[in-house]
């Protein structure tokens, strides 16, 4: 029990009061958790002071000047340190401070405890053998899950009618959203969690606290574009920091960034082949990352995946298809593309059939973004149902709904979400690139292997 | 019997027919790619290049039922 333990202390103190404070945000009010938060904080802090004065009171370097001056300091933040508490209890909610407060110190006692019960003679009898240990698991999970009901019951007495009332919803299927990331079943946003579907989001939240403000709507209202345009900028700064002071041997950051667009140029290349490929790498590049970026941004917590919302993945397929039809016009010509879309014909029969050719070709540039969108649309927003509607199935499965358990049901379809995001942007990219081959100038028309494959379908 | 009745009938029905159909597509190009590779190992990237997108081309139908689905739910 050195200072290693204290370490271990901190770390486990930090992640535990960051997952109770968001539990306390998302539960209580935004308020009481920032509160908690706060508490933990300044507890975690307090320590830290308490240890380095005991270091410097009985280390080696006790009485030089260094050691003096490191005291003063520890002593000067410790009275800042307290200054700021009495700051902070008068401003926020003391109880939720308290509770803050008093957490690395029960960590602290269980950690303790758990360290004298593994050493014990009794613990190592009980786990010798496999078969007496797998049965005292088991009576611990059945003692944990009589007391967790119990406490429920007796605890979740006074908020009946609100749990009673969410249970009712989420049996009618309007509510299946929250489960393990934070169900937005609180009382102050009855209005915002009714018409929503999916994992609760950040924004979500924050609108649900404040569900009078004219700002709040606006956010609800613009969450996919928000959410995006955040996206974007974090791919801005992702590059913007890769290629800052671009070395001539890459290491790291830069080596990993620069192995993405190597990986993607090549790949764009070998569809679109090498003279006609480099010019529509950046585009077709950046789609690619985009795509993947916002389909990947629904599994992180709090978040939510633009593309599954059908207004994204129109306004990127349109994109594409007035980009396909700008290079149409600038590479053929306007005689060219009229030629193109009469089927190319250079023989009578070729004459004779271009009337029917044209609005087989108009009909088959428009359903060209309508297919490209609601492809997209449709994997990403069923990958996140199905996350959901497993996650619900998690937690409704507990009888006791008020606490904020689930069984991770859903988990198992992470690697499916994983792959089903990465194919789906990179068959974005691959039917744009087509798109983009069909439109262009063709001489060798069946070199390209992925070129059957859209020549099928359309 | 009712169009609510009719809905809830029909459009689970609907999007298992859309996944048979879709599946017995994805069988015939999983089927085609994998002899194309066995055939011919080196091409195996050009083989699977197209298989992705054409499976992504017979998916899709699926992900339109679904869709379909999803708007009309509201009419539940």
């Amino acid at each position: 029990m050195g200072l290693e333990f204290l370490a271990r202390v901190r770390k486990t103190s930090t992640w535990l009061g960051g997952v109770v404070a968001l539990m306390a945000a998302t539960y209580a009010s935004p308020l009481r958790g920032l509160a908690f938060g706060a508490g933990v904080l300044w507890s975690l802090v307090n320590l830290q002071l308490v240890e380095r004065i005991v270091v410097t009171l009985l280390g080696p370097d006790r009485g030089t000047p260094a050691g003096l001056r490191r005291l003063g300091l520890a002593l000067t933040g410790m009275a800042l340190l307290f200054a700021s508490g009495a700051a902070l209890l008068s401003l926020m909610s003391p109880v939720a401070l308290l509770a803050g407060f008093t957490l690395p110190l029960v960590v602290i006692v269980a950690k303790a405890a758990t360290l004298l019960l593994l050493d014990s003679r009794a613990w190592r009898g009980l786990v010798r053998h496999r078969f007496r240990a797998a049965l005292a698991a088991l009576v611990l999970a059945i003692g944990a899950w009589f007391a967790l009901g119990a406490l429920t019951s007796a605890g979740g007495a006074p908020s009946s009618p609100a749990a009673e009332r969410s249970a009712a919803a989420s049996a009618a299927g309007s509510e299946a959203h929250g489960a393990a990331v934070g169900e937005a079943a609180s009382p102050e946003a009855p209005e915002t969690s009714e018409k929503e579907e999916g994992f609760t989001n950040i924004i979500a939240l924050v609108a649900g606290a404040n569900p009078h403000a004219a700002w709040a709507h606006f956010l609800e209202h613009y969450e996919v574009l928000i959410f995006s345009l955040f996206i974007a900028l974090l791919l801005l700064l992702v590059a913007f920091l890769a290629s800052r002071s671009p070395q001539r041997i890459p290491s790291g950051f830069q080596n990993g960034v620069e192995m993405v667009v190597e990986g993607l140029s090549n790949f764009i290349v070998s569809i679109l082949g090498p003279e006609q490929g480099p010019r529509f790498v950046p585009f077709l590049g950046t789609l690619f990352v985009y795509i993947l970026a916002m389909n990947l941004f629904g599994l992180v917590p709090f978040m939510h995946s633009p593309t599954a919302s059908l207004n994204v993945t129109v306004a990127l397929a349109l994109t594409v298809f007035v980009y396909v039809q700008f290079i149409g016009f600038k590479e053929l010509g306007p005689i060219g593309w009229l030629d193109h879309m009469l089927g190319n014909p250079r023989d009578v029969i070729g004459w004779i059939l271009s009337p029917l050719m044209l609005p087989i070709h108009i009909m088959g540039e428009l359903a060209k973004p309508i297919s490209l969108s609601c492809r997209l649309f449709g994997n990403i927003f069923g990958e996140d149902m199905l996350l959901v509607a497993f996650a619900s199935l998690g937690v409704t499965m507990l009888p006791f709904k008020q606490i904020p358990f689930g069984i991770p049901l859903h988990a198992v379809f992470f690697p499916l979400a994983l792959l089903g995001s990465v194919l789906q942007a990179l068959v974005f990219t691959v039917l744009s690139s087509i798109y983009i081959l069909l439109m262009l100038p063709h001489e060798h028309h069946d070199e390209h292997a992925a070129e059957a494959g859209a020549q099928h379908a359309h | 019997m009712n169009l609510q009745a009719a809905l809830a009938l029909g459009l689970p029905l609907g999007i298992g027919i859309a996944a048979i159909g879709s599946g017995i597509g994805l069988g015939g190009i999983g089927l085609g790619a994998m002899q194309a590779i066995g055939r011919q190992p080196e091409a195996t990237a050009k083989i699977q290049l197209a298989m992705i997108i054409i499976a992504a081309l017979a998916e899709a139908l699926t992900i339109y039922a679904f869709v379909t689905m999803f708007l009309l739910k509201g009419k539940l």
